[in-house]
């Protein structure tokens, strides 16, 4: 089990760095620099820029170098844990990023938390009352939240609470208690705006999770141990939670995988519709306007996250379930 | 224009200084510091001439203190806008578009050739720090003839005939900038939105530079900062239009106080601004300014929310009934102000296309007029604008002084049977199957027009141009790309014809530059290899090879050596006839509505405005530091429901 340890961790290594030159490619690729998009930027704005002042400003944020140089550079950077400087801020990068990063990690938390807590019983419930008048209407339920585009949901709702309850479009809190210290009155402000985004986001993730937990529930509860177990005459809640229930759960930390990044920047289109004070919005921003440093950085954080996340997964899979474990130590 | 020794007197603004003897109104929010002693009093605080400024035009009233005022941007970039707003400059445009002095109590100008800036004695920083001909000098020696700060040497605006200007400080509150031959450039650069900032705040930019700070103590700040030599930390730290910087001092009404990222902006008033109404109280009325960012998208919704107290950023016509639907719900009035582009939408042929045939085509008047001739425009502003639009070429809006019916109309009639006889001489008669006429090289004539892929608005009145330039047996197909791409390709001549806003200044006076209209910039889209050539001094790019855009050029240049009124009116309009007569651009509808939203008890807002970038800095000519919310008439408001 040790060396499995040390060789994954081992093998995070190239595959992070293989990811880091496949970003800084992707990044490179579309035509021009973040200086391009500046001055079609300013041009729509009516402002004008000589050559002579751009190539000046090439030059100052190093973009005359090549790309290899450039790379080179990044990741020196990184590796000292300098996330590079951000051009359209005109900031380091992890004070950009560092900002929004608490609003992002409570909407994905709140997010996630609404996806367990409806997910689990509706779930269960479909899964032992199947074809049942409740599992139908359900299921119907879950499939619309599949099915609606989550921007437009979004849109609708905020037109809704806005119209109804006059909560301010848009955003996490109220504009008054933005970069005010946290107090009731910014707390509640927040509560007033953070279910759209997780009724938005967490309606498709939810209806996701459903499906997947009720197919998994199923295939258990005709297993001959359950047949056994309540010939037995255990409980049924008992028997249900104890035995089915555990086998039908690792999809649910197999998700962890992708969890953490999600903290991070999830739900990238609903957060810029909603104009959420996120990350998510932010890494698009970055995208599209070449500023190369922030969008690499981002996309590596993500990256490392993902792999410590399926690395974390993988262990706590290994100690919920023997199988997994048995399995592991077989084929090495 | 700004003359000899003399300060015009507006028609719209009176502008006296004030006597030294004058009581003036302590602002109340500030009435506590100064009681506290950590700020001078008023009479310390203002210069000992402060500009005396009152809003004459209907329904103006003075003003009160007091009060937050609320503004969307869709990107932490755009605090940069309160700087446009604010509109505080050496000299500044009015209403009537004429240049009056601001910060400076006075300039004259001899022939555009010397230019002499009286300083206010006494005028301070928002630091309360002297604003002085010092600040000036900084600039000048420190930043500009810097070889470190500055390798490209002065901005092209300051450069006649490629020398610099001899720049003096005879005194603490003159300074004189002259050059040989005219610079008609100068103080419109100096009035612009994003404007030429010939001063600095040296007293605090002197610990950035290395001149006057040890090497050792600046080398620790740049590691501070994070940057890479004293240089750019300087850049950094000096940026008084990108407004990122709240440790800048400023002279704008108002200062930024929220440090960057954020996604709500603050400003407080200066309390060392120099205008005073003319009770003598100081302005600005309104004590602080917010600014929100919101998704561009949102804006609208935002806005119609009650969320902005004056709103025009991120607003277009298509969002007016939506507004005025929600404007009784949320307490707000929309205004519609009207656009100064030459043209909403606008049709740009490349001249500089690399395809041969192309080009030789692009080059044909007759082939731009034809196709000019082939809009139907009347049915666009029926369809699209209500009606309520302008059907013009891209030239001069009615508004202007230079403005001719001639000029509007010589190419944009509907008028088929001429677009198809001028198609049938250019030589392009044979047609295919689908009745497109053929290019002499067997090539359909299938006009490729891209657009910056950012506007539905754009798309849908190609297709309504589809159709009738299909009469004339051209065949238009749209290609949406991305702004970037979008200006690369017409850079580089592979795009055959683009579609973007037309004339940025449609109401200039005879004493504007008409630099738009001849070939003087890459990012003109009709020209861009010419427009290059000239940017770069015949680096690269293209000569110009056209009698009609050569005569342009020269004419431009005529213009500036001019110095006579009726001399530069002969220039414009000659340029603006060989406009109409080549139709260079393809002008497609002017004269859209701008929207803007104010609050019901936000005063001093001119019902009917122009919303302009340059001139115009959008409000700053109305003088938002004379804006004001009428609280008694709120609390009566409230009290009713």
């Amino acid at each position: 089990m040790l060396s499995y340890l040390i060789r994954r961790v081992l093998i995070m290594i190239p595959t992070l760095l293989a990811i880091s030159a496949i970003v800084f490619i992707i990044i490179q690729l579309p035509p021009g620099d973040y200086l391009t998009t500046l001055v079609a930027e300013l041009q729509s704005q009516g402002e004008a820029a000589s050559l002579e002042k751009i190539n000046f400003l090439r030059q100052q944020y190093g973009l005359d170098r090549s790309p290899v140089e450039q790379y080179l550079f990044w990741i020196a950077g990184l590796l000292q844990g300098d996330l590079g400087y951000s051009f359209e801020f005109n900031l380091p990068v992890a004070q950009v990023i560092g900002d929004r990063l608490l609003l992002s990690f409570i909407v994905a938390f709140a997010t996630v938390l609404f996806t367990y807590v409806v997910a689990f019983p509706i779930g269960i419930y479909s899964a032992t009352r199947q074809y049942s008048w409740g599992d139908y209407s359900l299921t119907f339920i879950g499939f619309l939240g599949l099915a609606t585009p989550s921007f437009l949901l979004a849109l609708v709702l905020l037109y809704f609470a806005n119209v109804a309850f006059g909560t301010s479009i848009g955003g996490l809190v109220d504009p008054q208690y933005i970069e005010q210290p946290m107090s009731w009155g910014k707390f509640w402000s927040v509560l007033e705006h953070l279910w759209i985004p997780v009724l938005v986001i967490g309606a498709s993730g939810t209806a996701a999770m459903i499906r997947r937990l009720r197919a998994n529930l199923l295939d258990e509860l005709q297993k001959q141990y359950v047949v056994t177990a309540r010939a037995k005459g255990l409980p049924p809640g008992r028997l249900l939670v104890k035995y089915p229930l555990r086998m039908a759960i690792n999809p649910f930390i197999a998700d962890i995988g992708s969890l953490l990044p999600s903290l991070i920047s999830g739900a990238a289109i609903v957060s810029v519709v909603l104009s959420l004070p996120t990350n998510g919005p932010m890494l698009l921003s970055a995208l599209r306007s070449q500023d190369m440093y922030l969008a690499g950085s981002f996309l590596m954080i993500e990256a490392c996250l993902v792999v410590i996340g399926v690395f974390l997964s993988d262990l706590a899979l290994a100690a919920l379930d023997p199988r997994i474990r048995l399995h592991g130590e077989a084929t090495k | 224009m700004i003359r000899r020794g003399a300060i015009m007197l507006g028609a719209l603004w009176a502008l006296t200084p004030a006597p030294m003897n004058a009581a003036y109104i302590e602002p109340p929010s500030l009435a506590a510091e100064v009681a506290a002693g950590r700020l001078p009093p008023i009479e310390q605080r203002l210069p000992q001439s402060p500009l005396k400024a009152m809003p004459e035009g209907k329904d103006m009233e003075l003003g009160r203190h007091g009060g937050e005022l609320r503004f969307l941007i869709g990107r932490p970039q755009d605090v940069r806008l309160m700087v446009v707003y604010s509109y505080a400059r050496l000299v500044v445009y009015d209403t009537k578009f004429e240049l009056r002095p601001d910060i400076v109590e006075a300039v004259e100008s001899d022939g555009d050739r010397v230019f002499t800036f009286k300083l206010r004695r006494g005028h301070r920083w928002s630091d309360g720090q002297p604003f002085t001909s010092e600040d000036f000098r900084y600039y000048w020696h420190d930043v500009v003839l810097n070889k470190q700060l500055s390798p490209l040497g002065p901005p092209q605006v300051l450069m006649v005939d490629g020398k610099p200007p001899r720049v003096e400080f005879p005194d603490a509150t003159t300074v004189r900038y002259s050059w040989s031959s005219p610079n008609p450039y100068f103080l419109p650069a100096v009035a612009g939105p994003s404007p030429l900032y010939i001063y600095r705040p040296a007293h605090y930019l002197r610990q950035f530079h290395a001149k006057y700070t040890d090497a050792e103590t600046l080398a620790a700040e740049v590691k501070k900062a994070g940057v890479r030599n004293w240089q750019a930390l300087h850049n950094r730290r000096d940026n008084q239009y990108r407004n990122d910087n709240p440790d800048l001092p400023t002279l704008d009404p108002w200062v930024v106080q929220t440090k960057p990222p954020s996604d709500r902006f603050v400003f407080v008033r200066n309390p060392y601004f120099h205008r005073v109404d003319p009770e003598g109280r100081q302005l600005p009325y309104i004590d602080r300014v917010a600014a929100t960012v919101a998704d561009g998208r949102l804006i609208p919704a935002k806005t119609g929310a009650g969320e902005a107290d004056l709103q025009a950023r991120g607003i277009s016509f298509n969002n007016y009934t939506f507004l005025r639907q929600a404007a009784k719900r949320n307490d707000f009035t929309v205004r519609l102000w009207n656009t100064a582009k030459g043209s909403h939408i606008a049709l740009f042929p490349n001249l500089n296309a690399s395809d041969p045939t192309w080009r030789q085509l692009n080059r044909d008047p007759r082939f731009r007029r034809a196709l000019s001739l082939a809009i139907n425009r009347r049915e666009i502003n029926q369809v699209i604008y209500f009606g309520l639009a302008l059907e013009a070429a891209n030239t001069v809006l009615p508004q202007s002084p230079l403005y001719r019916n001639y000029y509007r109309l010589a190419a944009a009639q509907f008028d088929l049977r001429t677009a198809n006889r001028l198609l049938d001489e250019i030589g392009v008669v044979k047609r295919d199957g689908r009745g497109v006429r053929l290019l002499p090289d067997g090539r359909p004539l299938e006009v490729i027009v891209e657009t910056a892929g950012e506007d539905t608005e754009q798309t849908d009145v190609l297709e309504l141009i589809h159709d009738s330039w299909l009469d004339a047996g051209v065949k238009l197909f749209s290609r949406p790309s991305q702004r970037e791409v979008f200006r690369n390709r017409i850079f580089a001549g592979q795009t055959k014809m683009s579609v973007w806003s037309g004339l940025e200044n449609g109401l200039p006076t005879a004493a504007t530059p008409p630099d738009e209209l001849a070939p003087t910039s890459q990012q003109q889209l009709q020209w861009p290899k010419w427009g290059q050539y000239i940017e770069t001094r015949g680096g690269s790019g293209e000569a110009v090879d056209d009698p009609a855009a050569k005569e342009l050029m020269r004419l431009n240049e005529d213009w500036r050596l001019s110095v006579s009124r009726s001399e530069r009116e002969r220039i414009w309009h000659r340029m603006l006839e060989i406009h109409a007569e080549q139709v260079f651009t393809i002008g497609l509808i002017a004269g859209v509505k701008q929207p803007v939203v104010v609050n019901s008890h936000l005063r001093n807002v001119p019902a009917e405005g122009v919303y302009n970038w340059d001139p115009g800095s959008f409000f700053g000519v109305y003088r938002p530091e004379l804006f004001w919310f009428d609280e008694s008439r709120r609390t009566a408001a409230s009290a009713a429901q």
